[in-house]
């Protein structure tokens, strides 16, 4: 292709936050409004409309700043309707041309369609770019098209805010119609912004009028560019956009499926596509997402992660089978769809004299199993926590240690303890605060020797404090059975239960 | 049983985060519970005993004194077993040792003395077992809690263990000094090892004591010493698992409490009582002896320092040639020595001499002030510089037989450099263990409490940072300034439990104490034996050791101090002093400076910029009205601009009784000649003191007691005391109870902050002095402020501007000329300007600037850019582009304008290889042309805002005078013509801002000009409304009547506006 052939259109939509929002909600536009974005209540503003702007609101100001202007409505940011717009903007464009680039920033949606060669499709550029506009604004959001056969001219002519939507540099014209920009238009960095601030430059006419010898001594290769690109005269490699690499496969019932086996063939055979995809990239399925439409409008998703990616499609199929098992979907399936991750296909060498590993897909199948018996919570090694909260602990998947097992720790010879679990509630009389009596499994016993109480609480600055009381007793039955044995009264409730008896 | 518990073992908030009540706070607690006595022992210190003691003494019952001292040798701290998860560390046991005898506690502060000394910086520090072999006598020791030897060993090594451990401290301490200690927090784990201690007390027949190992007053405070267990493991509270306390224990329990516990052992409760009267120590018998001076032979120190002040007096008055005077000054210097003999104080004020005399020797410029200005032998001795004769001040204030406190005397210094020498001065004379500074107790306030106490509960940074952030700055709270109210504002819901607990949490630890640091100059002295009396660490400061107490605590126990500060207009002073004969070609003697009429003229005006302390807005707010026309009205004008009076309601009534508004009266006929000299009106702590004694019948110690309870935050209960003590004494001169009622206000509002008239006398001479060079010499007056910076009111651009309207010329910054400080020069008409200093092109290091004098001195002047670059080669490319930037490189051959100077300098500034460099000439480029346009008016104005914090050009403001004349905008200058009462409008830079306490919301902008400055008033619902323009404009235009009154001049905005979008960066001084 060569240079004279070449000719862009920049799509430029700024304050696209708000201009994303407001598209699918038309009242929002008549009223000042904001959008909000970071942490509550840290929230600054991002994006705003012109309403707002005379009122004197701009970008950065926080929540409280923006409480003392009367009538503004604030709306936290919207990552996934910007997405979305994106989306439908770009599609728009992509009608005139498949060649698209996407140089979009935060707050401001930029796209550079390649239209070389379209004018018997469309017409003249300025046509087109009209035309473009056209299914734009029919999106909802206003925007400007510039056209020009520099690329970056293009864009930087966009970012200079001309004042006309559709604006068009002649070929040749390029630093003529760039000179009066300022440097905010280019993607400065700090450092050379600052240079050419103290230099005085302030628009692109000064710096593409700099002497290029001077200027590549001071700012070097960069400085090149700068002034290469301040004239309208840089070149560009176009990277048009992709279609993204996707494992997605869905399918609509004919009937609805309430039995999981036919669920299964289904899957089956969409597991089988999304294997085939994934391998003709040397790819593996690291996890894989079901999503069911139920009847009455619902959906049941579920999401399965072995511990190596795999593309074993048998092992997928148990795996799936297995947790829609232990969840099943409430109504019947109308459709279902299929995402996976993919992860690399990497196998683990064993070490040739490390013993026998069980194989770990088989281990995720057992896993699998388990959890679905037993329940997701109840599966690893308890571990315990760092708290004095008693039989506090938290469940750990159970991974390979590669550390040596640590030496087994000296115990002593001291009474056994038989802890119950759950603890057995008993009654319990008590004199001068201490127990006396108290019966337990239908006996009555009397205590004879009562050590404690031990105290201990904690927790006091969150909702789930707490504070016990505890008791070693000695106790006979009437009928002469000693039983020695460890008390606790939740303080909180005043409740007594038994939590341990001493061999 | 008759004996009554006593606790032996606690510790209090000076255990720093290991505590968590103050020790007054113990002690009430006490005092509740009926005990009689009770022990304080915190961790590796006596910091908190003298107010433990105090307290104690007032509360009639015995302080005991002790300190848990870690011990290096004896094991680690018990930790949880290694199975259980914790995050606790290896910390040595700590003993607990009670102090049984003077020896014994002198023991005491050796030992931990040594221990800390030993290190090489500010750290725990452990004792060795030869270190408590050494001072063992006179201590009895625990074997201690969960932090004790004997549980350590008890865990780790059994009941054997254990009792070789126990041996081993009898070993050292001696079978009576050993006490084996049980306690009891309900918690099973104690239980066997209290069990085992038992049985090993048993078979070594040693006593066995019980204690509650007290960490705190009441239950409820357990919960702050989990919040500072957080804050000292630097975790939260979610995930200080096992490092926090397992219940809540540990805090005083009542005699049948402790007798319940240890029904077992009852013999352990009689133990306490029984040790409790063995301990004879309290501290008030600390043993502090006055320090010696060394005096030649056949001389003691009374007589070597009559001798001495002898001379001072035919110094200082036989110049005067006033016969009348220099009897009197004989007869005040007589009476004042026979007291300082009677006394025993003559070593001090040998020492003190002796320091003044090294600062003589070494050029340093020093000078006393506060209370010490009362006495002529301090005048005569050259520590004071006002005539205390000659103005007839009460010495009594400063000394006297009857004062129970010694007298403490402040030398100010040049700042830092200065004052350092003349601190390690004295470290150097009375040896690392004779002088220490005072400590000072970093407390939680506000803004510390709010991020220490987020942090704790876990809220994320950026939640902090804001958090502390509205903790506000502001003295005046009002209505809607709560802690609660800004949260909400915020966006907090302070309904949140953990917002709500967060907000009692801040509020409970105000004033615990976080860690020790040490006073910026307050030394205290003891002739090698200082660590007898009180321990001595290390500070963080290089070369730094400091005392355990702070210097109220010092004073409460009569230890003598001197207070060496820093005070940057002395060091303004002595550069003064310097230039003045230089470039004058005059010679000053600062003692001498004569009565000047252009001078007060000029304070009259409240001209006062750059002054010393009486530059503020209130100050020049009240001088005209003042209208200072001798060197008294000027000690008064020092004294009356204080938050004290203000309250008081006292500084109107004397400023319209001096401009003869209002009739002079007294509250009572009796205050008369007490009052006479102000008017009427109270002013200083002298007349305070005296008012008490005349109308009340107080003793000169009462009097003193009562100034000092008004003056202390943490003396209410003094206070009130006092006050019953005050009305009694006024009913029984039968003063009617209205008249009670005012003098009470009078007294306890103004002596917070009231000055002594001496020490305002010695502010006095050094405003008159800053004063006089100032309209005298202001070449010079400048060139030293700026080169003192930052010091006073005004940042350096003001200070400049300010130069500039009183006709000094002032040139900038340029590499030809300029040296590091700023500099005067000689024009050819004979006048003198200023050149400013490369040390304020802001980046510009400050050995890249020395390099650079020295290139120039060596090999002459520049003369390109690239000549600079390869002749300074420590001068960054940054550091030439500012350079290039502020106009410093603009003499530069080849230069024309900044602009041209930034283009030479990017290309001299890249780095070059070594051949390259060899050949300058090759850096240059061929082309002669210079492409840049130079600066225009704003871009130079930014430049040296931002280079350099100031201009030397013209005013911001001058610019933009056109366009605001058209707006019928006025001049400050124009303001003072204009008529009081008249709707004005007044633009100008920002330049103070401020929001006194005693306001009641109002604030206070100083706004500046071309022409001056003009202040302004903002209503508090003006603030309300406009919060943004007020605290954060730059450039205001302000709208509203004007005041216009006795000379002083404010506009009561009622409307307010930005003036410039494009506003300079200009640094306004808040002063919140």
């Amino acid at each position: 292709m060569s240079h004279r052939t070449e000719l862009y259109a920049c799509l430029y939509a700024r304050e696209f936050p708000a201009q994303a929002l407001s598209r699918l909600r038309p009242k929002l536009r008549e009223k000042p409004f904001v959008v909000m974005e970071g942490e509550t209540p840290s929230q600054t503003v991002c994006s705003l409309n012109s309403k707002a702007r005379n009122l004197g609101v701009v970008c950065g100001m926080t929540k409280v700043e923006i409480d003392t202007f009367p009538a503004i409505v604030t709306i936290a940011r919207s990552l996934n309707e910007e997405d979305t717009t994106r989306a439908a903007v770009l599609e728009c464009a992509d009608g005139f041309s498949p060649r698209i680039e996407d140089r979009s920033d935060d707050h401001v949606l930029i796209c550079v369609i390649d239209i070389a060669g379209t004018e018997k499709l469309f017409g003249p550029p300025q046509a087109l770019a009209q035309n473009l506009l056209q299914h734009v604004r029919a999106l909802g959001i206003a925007a400007s098209v510039t056209v020009s056969s520099n690329f970056h001219a293009a864009i930087c002519l966009a970012r200079g805010g001309s004042r006309a939507a559709v604006s068009a540099i002649a070929p040749g014209d390029e630093g003529i119609a760039l000179a009066p920009l300022p440097l905010a238009v280019l993607d400065l960095s700090e450092k050379h912004a600052e240079t050419l601030s103290l230099w005085g430059i302030r628009t692109l006419g000064m710096l593409a009028a700099l002497p290029e010898r001077e200027l590549v001594a001071r700012m070097g290769e960069e400085g090149e560019r700068l002034r290469r690109l301040a004239q309208g005269e840089l070149s560009h490699l176009f990277v048009p956009l992709e279609p993204e690499f996707r494992l997605e496969e869905q399918m609509e019932l004919d009937t609805p499926v309430e039995l999981l086996d036919s669920l299964l063939f289904v899957i089956g055979v969409l597991l089988e596509q999304l294997v085939l995809r994934a391998t003709a990239r040397v790819l593996a399925l690291a996890s894989v997402t079901i999503t069911l439409a139920l009847e009455g409008g619902t959906s049941h998703t579920r999401t399965v992660r072995p511990a190596l990616p795999t593309n074993d499609r048998q092992l997928w199929i148990k795996l799936l089978h297995l947790d829609l098992e232990a969840h099943p979907p409430q109504a019947a399936i109308l459709s279902l769809v299929l995402t996976a991750e993919h992860g690399s296909t990497s196998k683990v060498q064993l070490g040739l004299f490390s013993p026998q590993l069980p194989e770990p897909m088989r281990l995720d199948v057992t896993l699998a199993r388990i959890k679905a018996i037993v329940g997701e919570g109840c599966v690893g090694r308890p571990v315990l926590k760092d708290a004095h909260r008693p039989d506090s602990f938290s469940m750990e998947a159970f991974t390979i240690s590669s550390l040596t097992p640590s030496k087994a720790i000296p115990t002593r010879t001291t009474p056994a303890m038989r802890q119950l679990r759950p603890a057995e509630g008993i009654t319990v009389t008590l004199r001068h605060h201490q127990p006396v009596s108290f019966f337990f499994r239908d006996k009555g016993y009397v205590v004879e020797q009562a050590y404690g109480p031990w105290l201990a609480g904690g927790e006091w600055w969150n909702p789930t404090l707490w504070s016990l009381e505890q008791w070693d007793l000695v106790a006979r039955s009437q009928d002469g059975t000693l039983l020695c044995c460890c008390l606790v009264c939740d303080l909180s409730q005043n409740i007594y239960q038994m939590v341990a008896l001493y061999d | 049983m008759t004996d009554r518990y006593v606790e032996l073992h606690a510790a209090s908030a000076f255990s720093f985060l290991e505590g968590a009540s103050q020790p007054e706070e113990l002690i009430k607690r006490a005092v509740e519970l009926d005990m009689p006595a009770m022990a304080l022992l915190d961790r590796n210190g006596v910091y908190g005993s003298a107010r433990f003691h105090t307290s104690a003494k007032r509360n009639g019952i015995r302080a005991h004194i002790g300190a848990e001292t870690a011990v290096s040798c004896l094991g680690s701290r018990l930790k949880p077993p290694a199975w259980l998860p914790h995050q606790h560390i290896a910390e040595p046991v700590r003993l607990p040792l009670l102090c049984e005898s003077r020896i014994g506690y002198q023991n005491l502060c050796q030992l931990v003395t040594q221990f800390k000394m030993r290190e090489k910086s500010k750290v725990e520090g452990a004792a060795s077992v030869d270190d408590l072999k050494q001072y063992a006598s006179g201590l009895v020791c625990l074997t201690g809690g969960d932090e004790g030897p004997l549980a350590a060993a008890l865990v780790k090594g059994g009941e054997e263990a254990g009792r070789e451990i126990v041996e081993r401290l009898v070993r050292i301490f001696g079978k009576d000094s050993v006490y084996v200690e049980v306690q009891r927090h309900h918690e099973r784990e104690e239980e066997w090892r209290n069990q085992a201690a038992i049985r090993i007390a048993k078979s070594l027949k040693l006593p066995i004591l019980a204690t509650n190992g007290v960490r705190y007053a009441t239950a409820y405070d357990r919960e702050i010493l989990d919040l500072f267990t957080a804050v000292r493991t630097h975790t939260d509270l979610d995930h200080a698992g096992r490092l926090l306390a397992l219940n809540s224990q540990r805090h005083l329990r009542t005699t049948p409490e402790m007798e319940a516990l240890f029904r077992d052992i009852p013999c352990a409760i009689e133990n306490t009582s029984e040790l409790s009267s063995r301990l004879q120590f309290e501290l008030n018998d600390l043993g502090y002896e006055f320090p010696r001076y060394p005096v030649p032979d056949g001389e003691t120190m009374d007589s070597f320092l009559r001798k001495r002040v002898a001379e001072g007096v035919m110094r200082r008055y036989g110049s005067k040639n006033d016969q009348d005077l220099l009897e009197r000054a004989k007869k005040q210097v007589e009476h004042e020595l026979t007291l300082i003999a009677r006394l025993g104080f003559a070593g001090y004020f040998l020492i003190v001499w002796d320091m003044i005399q090294f600062c003589k020797r070494n050029d340093i410029l020093i000078q006393g002030r506060g209370s010490a200005a009362n006495s002529a032998v301090c005048y005569a001795l050259e520590i004071t510089a006002i005539d205390p004769v000659g103005m007839e001040l009460l010495f009594e204030r400063f000394l006297s037989d009857s004062r129970g406190e010694w007298p403490d005397i402040d030398l100010d210094l040049p700042s830092e450099d200065k004052r350092e020498q003349a601190i390690q001065y004295v470290y150097q004379r009375y040896g690392e263990l004779g002088a220490a500074m005072t400590a000072n107790v970093i407390t939680y306030r506000g803004k510390s409490a709010a991020r220490e106490v987020g942090k704790a509960l876990g809220f994320d940074q950026k939640s902090l940072g804001r958090l502390s952030s509205l903790v506000g700055n502001w003295e005046w709270r009002g209505k809607t300034d709560t802690m609660a109210h800004s949260f909400h504002s915020a966006g907090f819901d302070v309904k949140h439990p953990r917002i709500a607990k967060y907000l009692e949490l801040c509020m409970r630890i105000q004033d615990l104490p976080r860690h020790l640091g040490q006073h910026s100059g307050g030394m205290v002295i003891c002739q090698g034996q200082l660590n007898c009396v009180v321990p001595l660490e290390r500070a963080s400061m290089p070369g730094r050791t400091v005392v355990q107490w702070d210097k109220e605590d010092c004073s409460d126990l009569g230890i003598i101090k001197v207070d060496l500060l820093g005070l940057g207009m002395m060091a303004v002073l002595k550069d003064c002093i310097e230039l003045i004969p230089q470039h004058y070609g005059e010679e000053i003697d600062l003692a001498q400076l004569p009565e000047d009429d252009e001078v007060y003229g000029v304070l009259q005006k409240a001209d006062t910029v750059g002054m010393f302390q009486v530059e503020s807005r209130a100050q020049m707010a009240s001088l005209p009205r003042n209208n200072p026309t001798r060197f008294y009205d000027l000690v008064v004008q020092v004294a009356i601009i204080r938050p004290g009076p203000i309250v008081g309601n006292m500084m109107h009534p004397y400023m319209r009784r001096r401009q003869g508004r209002e009739e002079i009266t007294y509250p009572h006929p009796s205050l008369v000649p007490v009052l006479k000299r102000t008017l009427g009106v109270p002013l200083f702590q002298e007349q305070l003191l005296r008012m008490s004694m005349t109308v009340a019948n107080f003793s000169g110690a009462e009097a003193e007691e009562l100034r000092r309870a008004v003056g202390m935050r943490r003396s209410w209960e003094r206070m009130k005391n006092l006050e019953v003590k005050l009305r009694a004494g006024m009913t029984v001169n039968e003063i009617d109870i209205k008249i009670q009622d005012s003098i009470v206000e009078n007294i306890s509002s103004f002596a917070l902050y009231g000055f002594p008239e001496s020490h305002a006398a010695s502010f006095a001479l050094i405003a008159y002095a800053s004063a006089y060079f100032k309209v005298k010499y202001l070449a010079a007056f400048t060139c030293a402020i700026l080169n003192n910076q930052p010091m006073g009111f005004y940042a350096p651009a003001v200070l400049v501007k300010d130069a500039q309207r009183h006709g000094l010329r002032v040139k900038p910054i340029d590499i030809q000329v300029s040296d590091w400080p700023c500099t005067i020069e000689h024009e050819i008409d004979g006048s003198l300007s200023l050149r400013m200093g490369l040390g304020y092109a802001k980046g510009l290091r400050r050995q890249s600037a020395e390099a650079l004098v020295l290139s120039r001195s060596q090999g002459g002047l520049f003369r390109y850019a690239e000549d600079l670059a390869l002749r300074v080669p420590l001068l960054n490319k940054k550091e030439l582009t500012l350079l290039a930037r502020i106009g410093a490189l603009n003499r530069l051959d080849g230069i024309e304008h900044r602009r041209d100077a930034l283009w030479q300098v990017e290309r001299a500034g890249k780095p070059e290889g070594p051949l390259f460099r060899q050949r300058s000439d090759s850096l240059r480029d061929d082309t002669e042309t210079l492409p840049l346009q130079q600066m225009n008016t704003e871009d130079r104005l930014v430049a040296d805002y931002s280079g350099t914090g100031l201009t030397v050009g013209r005013h911001p403001m001058h610019y933009r005078r056109p366009e605001l004349r058209r707006e019928h905008v006025l001049t400050a200058q124009e303001l003072k013509t204009a008529k009081d009462g008249e709707y004005v409008r007044a633009a100008g830079c920002v330049i103070a801002r401020q929001r006194p306490g005693t306001a009641k919301g109002f604030i206070f902008l100083s706004m500046e000009d071309e022409t001056g400055i003009a202040n302004v008033i903002v209503t508090p619902d003006l603030y309300e409304r406009e919060r943004l323009l007020v605290t954060r404009s730059k450039f205001l235009l302000v709208e509203g009547p004007l005041q216009n009154q006795d000379g002083v001049v404010h506009v009561k905005a009622v409307w307010l506006k930005k003036l410039s979008d494009k506003a300079l960066d200009l640094r306004s001084h808040d002063f919140h």
